[in-house]
């Protein structure tokens, strides 16, 4: 089948794009900004997104003096003719065509496979036709469901699986980003989902609102399964930091997780620094005592009394309102329900254990969801396995056996910019693992709305963008950073609707896309607890593909 | 083939033929054939047409009363008809030959004397099948605006082609194509030809 045809290319920079124009008789609205199209060039296809739409008059009569409402004749003559449309097309990736000698009209244009889609180098000549993409062509761009790919949605205007590299998406760290209220946590689920469905990763989810490992209602009414519900609990591990929230019905958790005033270290004091209203003298306070007391300066600091509180200023040079001020604000800390004067890491280590089983865990917060909770308890724990993991990669860099390889983590954190703001991503053990555990087999899944709060460096390190609507001017520069033609990816973040679209773009996806996201739903949960796969699809699509491409 | 007049004058752009017919010429913008000496014949579109007496620069008198006006004059004064007559002209828009079709100008012009025809709807069907020829009737130097010629050509094919809607689509298109520059005379061909209830 060929493919449908749009128009043909009229202008055109490789920096800039091509121009089309339009044939007479394509609607404007039957295209998209953002949408998957094809160039067939004399010798290489161009896998392309489109990024404007125009409207354009040979005489700028017409413009002036537009047919009346009654014309009919005279419209329908003028469209297409004099008044036609043109569209800016950016190709993203080439690929050689069966037979380039054969001529573009007869051709039966179909694609290769032993040399897939390579980044564009050059650009079609003049009159290079511009057509709709078919089935074939996602699947040659983005690949058909197999063992690390995995399905997250379909074009806005076609039927067809977008896949994504869930192994190149676990190799870097990724960010899901929006607006509140479109569906970010759906989404993230979707995407944990699927991971776990692969196997490709261990996840660690701190799950601020407890709701990933259980059902939540939707939005719409009903229930969305959780994630222990989906794959049960010999695969997804529930820990709980709120011992009443631990007893309800029908939501076992595996443990009950403790803190002990032991294991806060000066670096959770400065990540705590906004949510304790700390000043920066009593957050180097922090380091002092630590300094002085190593391990129970927390505790040390909590019993001092005021004398004592003199004498370690006079012998540290901290300040005594400061150090007073710390003092009071980690009183604080020290009554939460969850924290106890001293604690082992048995539970922590515990957590890890299971991870590099394979397994999965999530931290559900309980009532205990103030920030100051979410932020201390995930770094704290993160640290713990950071350094559990750091220990075992020098381990293995020396044995170099397989068996002593750590499994890939990926690590998901809500309200990210709060880890990873200029302050703390330089300080605090989130920081670390955006810019360089990556080659420690640990990545984070971020999630958050307001990404412009999140240091650049750390954006710029983020692999695969998963990117909702966004309205805000800053949050969009944001998401952006370090990613090429950022008009058209404006554009197309700006048009999403609010519910179940995204924009994909990054390491785990060929070029960026808009897809309309996968419902989560009974049918979804049947196939990715039978692993991941679409129920009846993917040996026909296996089947086409072995076919086409050989 | 139904001999309509005589060719009096001639050359490469078109030609002018005195009609058989006292004052019915060919209707303007209908296509019309002329054979040529080397094989083949001529297509040419009527693009203007006149009655005046046999005397240049002379004018015609008045002739009618009270009684007698209209056709009563021609037989109140039957030597008045060899005193006039009508002519025709048209511009060549391409040639035929032994049933191909080519729309460029033919090689060389009509013959003087030799007889035109009108061409019979099959013909026309055939040969405005392709529409290159809008071209040359555009670039017609006529005496009436080459729009009003265009749209009456148009409009003639259109009945011979059986009220064709799709041609008529078609050839709208190409119009507007050619004169996409031209918003004005565009819209004047177009309202020319904009089918009844249409426009």
């Amino acid at each position: 089948m060929r493919r449908k045809r749009l128009g043909v290319v009229t202008d055109g920079a490789f920096n800039a794009g091509l121009t089309v124009r339009l044939d007479p008789g394509v609607s404007t609205e039957s295209l998209r900004i953002g949408d998957f199209v094809i160039v067939e060039g004399e010798e290489y296809l161009y896998f392309s997104a489109i990024t404007d739409l125009e409207l354009r008059a040979t005489d700028a009569r017409v413009q002036a003096d537009p047919p009346p409402d009654d014309a009919a004749f005279l419209r329908e003559v003028l469209q297409g003719t004099a008044t036609y449309a043109t569209v800016q097309v950016k190709p993203y990736l080439m690929m050689r065509r069966v037979s380039p000698a054969e001529p573009l009209a007869a051709a039966e244009a179909a694609l290769v496979g032993e040399e897939g889609p390579r980044p564009v180098k050059t650009i079609p000549m003049h009159f290079a036709v511009l057509c709709e993409a078919r089935e074939e062509d996602f699947a040659a761009v983005f690949g058909a469901e197999d063992e690390a790919h995995f399905a997250v949605g379909t074009p806005l205007t076609q039927d067809i699986p977008i896949c994504l590299d869930l192994r190149r998406f676990v190799e870097r760290s990724n960010g899901i980003f929006g607006q509140s209220g479109t569906g970010k946590s759906f989404l993230a689920r979707l995407l944990l989902a699927g991971i776990i469905a692969k196997g490709l990763a261990s996840n660690l989810i701190f799950d601020m609102h407890n709701e990933y490992a259980y059902s939540v209602q939707r939005e719409g009414g009903g229930w969305a399964k959780g994630l222990r519900e989906i794959f049960g609990p010999s695969s997804v591990l529930v820990y709980s930091l709120d011992e009443r929230a631990s007893r309800q019905e029908g939501r076992a958790v595996d443990g009950v997780l403790r803190l002990g005033l032991n294991q806060i270290e000066a670096e959770d004091v400065l990540l705590l620094g906004e949510e304790l209203d700390l000043t920066s003298t009593a957050q180097a306070t922090a380091g002092l005592l630590q300094d002085r007391y190593g391990e129970d300066w927390l505790r040390a600091l909590l019993e001092m009394d005021a004398e004592a509180i003199q004498a370690f200023c006079a012998e540290t040079n901290a300040h005594p309102g400061a150090t007073e001020a710390l003092q009071r604000k980690l009183k604080e800390v020290a009554r939460r329900p969850y924290i106890q004067p001293q604690a082992a890491f048995d539970q922590v280590d515990e957590m890890l254990h299971v991870l590099e089983g394979g397994k999965h865990v999530i931290l559900q917060f309980g009532r205990h969801q103030r920030l100051l909770d979410y932020m201390l308890v995930a770094n704290v724990i993160t640290r713990r396995i950071m350094r559990q993991y750091e220990a075992k990669w020098n381990r293995y860099l020396e044995t170099r056996r397989e068996e002593d390889k750590p499994r890939q983590l990926m690590i998901t954190i809500e309200e990210a910019h709060k880890f990873l703001n200029p302050a703390a991503a330089r300080q605090t053990v989130f920081g670390t693992i955006a810019r360089e555990m990556r080659k420690f087999n640990v990545t984070l899944m971020v999630i958050d709305q307001r990404p412009s709060g999140i240091d650049t460096e750390v954006l710029s390190q983020i692999g695969t963008r998963v990117t909702g609507k966004m309205t805000e001017e800053r949050d969009i520069e944001a998401v952006l950073t370090g990613v090429g033609n950022r008009p058209f990816l404006r554009g197309a973040l700006e048009s999403l609707d609010t519910r179940q679209q995204v924009l994909l773009m990054g390491h785990a996806v060929p070029m960026p896309i808009v897809v309309q996201t996968r419902n989560y739903d009974e049918a979804f949960y049947q196939a990715v607890a039978g692993g991941g796969r679409r129920p009846g699809r993917p040996e026909d699509l296996a089947g086409k593909l072995e076919e086409l491409f050989g | 083939m139904t001999r309509i007049g005589e060719i009096v004058a001639t050359h490469s752009l078109g030609f002018v033929a005195e009609s058989f017919t006292l004052h019915q010429p060919p209707a303007l913008g209908s296509l019309v054939k002329a054979p040529l000496v080397a094989g083949g014949e001529a297509l040419g579109v009527v693009c203007f047409g006149e009655t005046v007496g046999l005397q240049p620069g002379r004018r015609a008198l008045r002739r009618s009363d009270e009684a007698v006006y209209d056709s009563a004059i021609y037989q109140e004064h039957p030597e008045l008809v060899h005193t006039i007559r009508t002519e025709f002209h048209a511009v060549l828009v391409g040639w035929q030959e032994g049933g191909a079709v080519r729309q460029v100008l033919p090689p060389q012009p009509p013959p003087l004397h030799y007889s035109v025809a009108v061409c019979t709807p099959q013909e026309v069907r055939a040969f405005t099948e392709r529409l290159d020829y809008f071209r040359l009737l555009l670039a017609a130097e006529t005496p009436l605006p080459s729009e009003q010629l265009l749209a009456a050509h148009i409009r003639r094919a259109y009945a011979d082609r059986g009220r064709d809607d799709a041609w008529l689509r078609r050839a709208a298109r190409e119009v507007a194509r050619l004169l996409k520059e031209e918003y004005d005379r565009l819209v004047t061909v177009l309202s020319g030809i904009a089918p009844e209830g249409g426009n």
